[in-house]
Parts: structure tokens; C-alpha cells; sequence
């Protein structure tokens, strides 16, 4: 930083040099946006790659699924496994199917309606995971220019008065209060406009995930109700 | 989580340590200051209407230039100055009063004249004695000039009798020497260095003995000339290039005596004038005693009449004086004071004791007067 050194004569306008000048409030709001800014990024990182993961665990799911491999073994193989998305909803909705018939289920409504609140609360665990900290990206992006506008405003006001004590109103005096002032505002926006924009993707993207799993739990269920009714002629046909 | 966090911090930081580093102060906008410059509003009247008189003068009713010592009148002088011939040069205080008009600024008397005209002759003099002719030839060249024209006198120091010699001699003159015809008076540097060098270049011609190159003399006045001109060079003064040509000491003036106190004016007038306050009040009096306003009219406090009127060369009025009314409470009342108004100053016409070299300034008059103090 030899320009910083240089300028320091006359009047230092570099940017470390106009956080070391800014008021305590100041300071304070821009570590704060700044403290968004990496909370922003380490939210978009973190849903970009388990959107990415999610995304390709429904294909593979879906594919194995669909390829006429018996349900059994399927879930024989998942069981045993931390599962995600698709393969959980199934997992819950084959672990109700396997408890209700081992102790011999009466009502085929009663097992149809068990098999789907379980599914339906596997799919709400799972949006919950893909909505998670996007609430927070919400108010970043909101949030932020007004906190970086609270940050000038108070900078503004503290370089008038300084300006009101000095008694001088040359722009060398009022300019590198301003310039600093107008930083906080900058580091709001640097901090909101990403937020913003990830949120919009991230939001879209969350609600196609659940749009898949709800399609995928809704035709399950209908797999499995056919089973019941199949399951239960033969029951009624042995008896 | 975690990881993403700090993939997210090690992201921020290296941008902000680039932003630090390659944002660093930007230049500084290249800026002169330079000094502000005053500036003084001068209405156009300053100089359009400037009458003759001192600059530095103070502030008075009439301008008059600094009041001139010699009493004794001359006629139809324009220019003010103790000078006996008018001539527009501005008065010197130390100079003596002659009739000669030059352009040598009054600044340039740092060096004063005398030693202008020393300067030739003391070069001359050392040119002398460095090149070529010994003392003695100098001293024996007046003996052999009585022989040839004897009614001569030896030593004249004035050029005007040696001129008068010449035609006597016969002999061819020189290009280079001056003709007196054209000026009452040489200069008088050349006046100082001729007589030095005249004999030995007449001495020459006329005896024929002598064997004394002459172009070694030539040489010498060439000199000469080079000098005195050039001491003169910066007196140069655009203003005024007639006065220019001729290249004597600044002269003293014009002849137009002043006797009044000076006061601030410019060099000359430039025509025009404004009436003086008691002109003006002269002016007034006269409309006012001629007014009668009936006693007791009601509203004309504050009134403030205003009466404009076109005057000729003698003082009578041409055409019917513009009367405007302004303040008062009543419009009979201003109707009414206007009315006398307009009889008062055509009663009072022609007015008297009006200047007449200022007709240009009265020739239309705005006059305010104020009836309330009349009543």
C-alpha cells in the first residue's frame, strides 16, 4: 500500500483508508453488510451444490425406480442408506406399507391414508431442507441498501457537522467524509443485489424440487393403493 | 454449511485484498489553483463622461487638474500646464517649460537627461584616444581654420554658427549630419558630441595635408548614433506616435493655467457632464418658487412628483413637461399637485443660470421634488 503511504500527506481517499476514517456507526455497518455479504455467498454455495446433488439423486432415483425392479428389493437396498428427496419419501412410504401388513392390517383406507401422511411428512422434511436460509438471502437482499443508507446517513451527518465546526465548506473538507460515507451504501448493495438474485433462483428452484416430489409421492401412492386392493382379493380369495 | 462458509469468507477476502490493492486512491483530479481576479464594476459613465483633472485627486464637485504655478494667461489653450506654447505632453513637475512635444513617459525620469547627453561624449572621448588621433592633432586643428575663414569663431560650442560656416568653405557635406532647417532645435545629444568631433573631421577636408583616414571618424559617429538612440529605445508610447518622432526630453505641458484645487478627473474630457447637485438645486428653486400648492390639501404626504422636461439652448421649455405622481393616498390630491405642478414650471421657463457647456446634460431634465415640504 505505497499509495496509501503517498497520499497520506494531502488527504488519503483509497478505500482501506476510508474505513480507518469512518465514525464508529459506520464501521459497524459496514462489518455488519460485510458479515451478509460472506453469508450470502456461503448460502448460495451451499444450496447451489445441494440443489445440484438433489437434483441428480431424483434422476437416479427416478431411473431406478422406473426400470421394473421389484419395490422390495428396492427398498431393501435403500433402507439401510441416509436417504434424500424421492428415495426418502419412498423409504417412509414402504416403511408404513411393510409395518401395517406384517401385523396384518384390516381397512385398506386406514393403510392407504397412514402410507400418505407419511409421505407427506418425509416431502415437508425435505422442502424444509431445500427452503432452509433462503429466508435470511430474503432479507439480506432487502435489508441491505437500507442498512448501507443508514450507514451514509450518519457518515453525511457527522462529515456537516464537521463542516459546521471548521467552518469551512471547500469540497477538499466535505468530500472524503461523503466518499466515506457513500461506502457503507456501496458495501449494502454489493452485499443485497447477489442476495436478491440468488433468492429468486434458489426460491424457483426449491418449489420445482417439491413439484417433483409431490408428483413423485402422488403416483407412488397410487402404486401402492392398487397393491392393497390386490393384496386384500387375494387375502379375501385364500380365506 | 460449514465448508460452503468458508469457501464464502476465503472468497470475500481475496477480493477485498485485490479491491485494496488494485483500487488504491484514484489520482487526484489535476487542479491549478490560480488567484482570483477582483473586478470592479465601472459604470460606462467614467469614462464616457470624463472631465479633465487629476487622477489622484480626491473626489469633488468639479474635476480639476493640479493647479498651475505661472500666472501668465495664453490664448485658447486647451491643454493645462505652465507652458508658454500649448502642446499636449502632460505637465512634468521638474521639467522646464519649452515648446517641444515628446512621448517620453514621466516613469523614464529614473535617468535623467543630463546624463543621457554625457553618455556619447564620454565614449566618444575614450574611442578617441583608444584608436586613433593623438591630443596634439586635436589641439592643432582650430589653427589652421582661421586661416581659411577667418570671421569664424574657434571655439563655438553651438553647431548653428559652423553651419553657417560651411557654406563658405565650399566643401561637399557629409550625408549623415543633421539639416537644421527642419527643427528649430537638434537634439541635444547630438548637439553635446558634435562640437567634440566636428573640427577634426572638417580639419581634414580643408587642409588636405593631413593624411587622417576620415573613415576612422565615421566609424566613431556611427557609434555615436547607435548610443544616443538606443538610450532611448523603452520610452515607447503607442498613444501617442507623433509625439514619438521626436526623440527630446518630455516638455511641460500645455498652456492653460489652473488655479483651482485639483480634484479627481481624467486626462481629458471626454465630453459630457453630469449637472452638480447645486445646479440642480438652482434648477428646483426656480420651480418651487413659481408653485403654489393650496394650503390644507389632504394626501399628499409621501407624494414624490416626478417631472420630466426638454429644455432648449436658452433655458425655455420645449414641448409640456411629463409630470408622474407617485405615493400619496388621494388621486384627487395627485391629480391636483400635478396640475401645479405643470403650472409652476411653465411659469419658471425659461430657466436661468444653467451652464451652457453643459447643455448636453440639460437638454432633458428629470427633476423630483417632494410637495409635502411645501406646504
Amino acid at each position: 500500500m505505497e499509495q496509501v503511504g503517498l497520499a497520506a500527506a494531502t488527504h488519503d481517499v483509497s478505500l482501506w483508508a476510508l474505513f480507518m476514517q469512518a465514525g464508529l456507526v459506520v464501521k459497524l455497518v459496514m462489518i455488519g453488510l460485510l458479515g451478509a455479504s460472506v453469508w450470502t455467498w456461503a448460502i448460495v454455495i451451499d444450496k447451489y451444490l445441494s440443489f445440484n446433488k438433489a437434483r441428480r439423486q431424483f434422476d437416479q432415483f427416478e431411473q431406478v425406480f422406473w426400470s421394473g425392479q421389484s419395490l422390495e428389493e428396492l427398498y431393501r437396498t435403500l433402507s439401510d442408506r441416509q436417504n434424500g428427496g424421492l428415495a426418502a419419501i419412498f423409504v417412509a412410504a414402504m416403511r408404513e406399507w411393510k409395518k401395517s401388513f406384517e401385523r396384518g392390517a384390516r381397512s385398506p383406507i386406514g393403510l392407504q391414508m397412514r402410507i400418505d401422511r407419511a409421505m407427506d411428512v418425509t416431502m415437508a422434511r425435505e422442502s424444509e431442507g431445500y427452503e432452509a436460509r433462503l429466508g435470511s438471502l430474503a432479507t439480506i437482499g432487502s435489508a441491505g441498501p437500507f442498512i448501507g443508507l443508514f450507514g451514509t446517513v450518519v457518515g453525511i451527518m457527522t462529515s456537516f457537522q464537521a463542516i459546521a465546526g471548521s467552518q469551512s465548506t471547500n469540497l477538499a473538507v466535505v468530500a472524503p467524509g461523503i466518499a466515506e460515507a457513500l461506502l457503507a451504501t456501496a458495501i449494502g448493495l454489493v452485499a443485497a443485489i447477489p442476495a436478491v438474485v440468488a433468492y429468486n433462483k434458489f426460491t424457483a428452484d426449491a418449489g420445482k424440487l417439491s413439484a417433483r416430489m409431490e408428483g413423485f409421492a402422488d403416483e407412488f401412492s397410487a402404486i401402492l393403493s392398487r397393491q392393497i386392493d390386490e393384496k386384500l382379493q387375494t387375502r379375501q380369495a385364500a380365506q | 454449511m460449514k465448508a460452503s462458509l468458508t469457501t464464502s469468507a476465503i472468497i470475500h477476502a481475496t477480493a477485498l485484498t485485490f479491491a485494496l490493492v488494485s483500487l488504491g486512491a484514484p489520482e487526484p483530479l489535476d487542479v491549478s489553483y490560480s488567484e482570483s481576479l477582483p473586478v470592479d464594476l465601472v459604470p460606462i459613465e467614467e469614462f464616457s463622461q470624463i472631465q479633465q483633472g487629476d487622477k489622484n485627486a480626491p473626489k469633488a464637485e468639479r474635476a480639476a487638474p493640479v493647479p498651475t504655478t505661472r500666472p501668465d494667461p495664453v490664448e485658447n489653450a486647451e491643454n493645462f500646464g505652465d507652458n508658454d506654447v500649448d502642446i499636449k505632453a502632460p505637465p512634468m513637475p521638474t521639467a522646464k517649460p519649452s515648446d517641444n512635444e515628446s512621448a517620453a513617459a514621466p516613469a523614464k525620469q529614473e535617468t535623467p537627461a543630463p546624463v543621457v547627453d554625457d553618455k556619447p561624449t564620454a565614449s566618444t572621448e575614450i574611442a578617441k584616444e583608444d584608436t586613433a588621433p593623438p591630443p596634439q592633432e586635436v589641439a592643432s586643428l582650430p589653427q589652421p581654420k582661421p586661416e581659411v575663414t577667418p570671421p569664424t569663431p574657434v571655439t563655438e560650442p553651438s553647431p548653428q554658427p559652423e553651419t553657417a560656416a560651411q557654406p563658405e568653405e565650399q566643401m561637399p557635406l557629409p550625408d549623415s549630419v543633421p539639416v537644421p532647417a527642419m527643427r528649430p532645435k537638434p537634439e541635444p545629444p547630438k548637439e553635446q558630441a558634435k562640437p567634440a568631433e566636428k573640427p577634426p573631421e572638417k580639419k581634414p577636408e580643408t587642409p588636405k595635408a593631413a593624411e587622417k583616414p576620415s573613415d576612422k571618424k565615421i566609424a566613431d559617429k556611427k557609434q555615436e548614433v547607435a548610443k544616443a538612440s538606443s538610450s532611448k529605445e523603452s520610452d515607447f508610447n503607442a498613444d501617442e506616435i507623433a509625439a514619438l518622432l521626436n526623440k527630446q526630453a518630455p516638455a511641460n505641458g500645455g498652456a492653460k493655467r489652473s488655479q483651482q484645487q485639483a480634484a479627481l478627473g481624467g486626462k481629458k474630457t471626454t465630453g459630457g457632464s453630469t449637472l452638480s447637485q447645486t445646479e440642480l438645486d438652482a434648477l428646483k428653486g426656480q420651480v418651487e418658487k413659481n408653485w403654489s400648492l393650496v394650503a390644507g390639501v389632504e394626501g399628499v404626504e409621501g407624494m414624490i412628483v416626478t417631472v420630466t422636461m426638454q429644455l432648449d439652448e436658452a433655458g425655455a421649455i420645449v414641448g409640456r413637461p411629463q409630470v408622474k405622481t407617485n405615493g400619496g393616498t388621494s388621486d384627487a390630491a395627485r391629480r391636483m399637485v400635478e396640475g401645479s405642478v405643470v403650472r409652476a414650471v411653465m411659469r419658471s421657463s425659461p430657466f436661468k443660470n444653467l451652464p451652457p457647456e453643459k447643455y448636453d446634460t440639460w437638454s432633458e431634465v428629470v427633476i423630483n421634488f417632494d410637495p409635502s415640504g411645501l406646504l
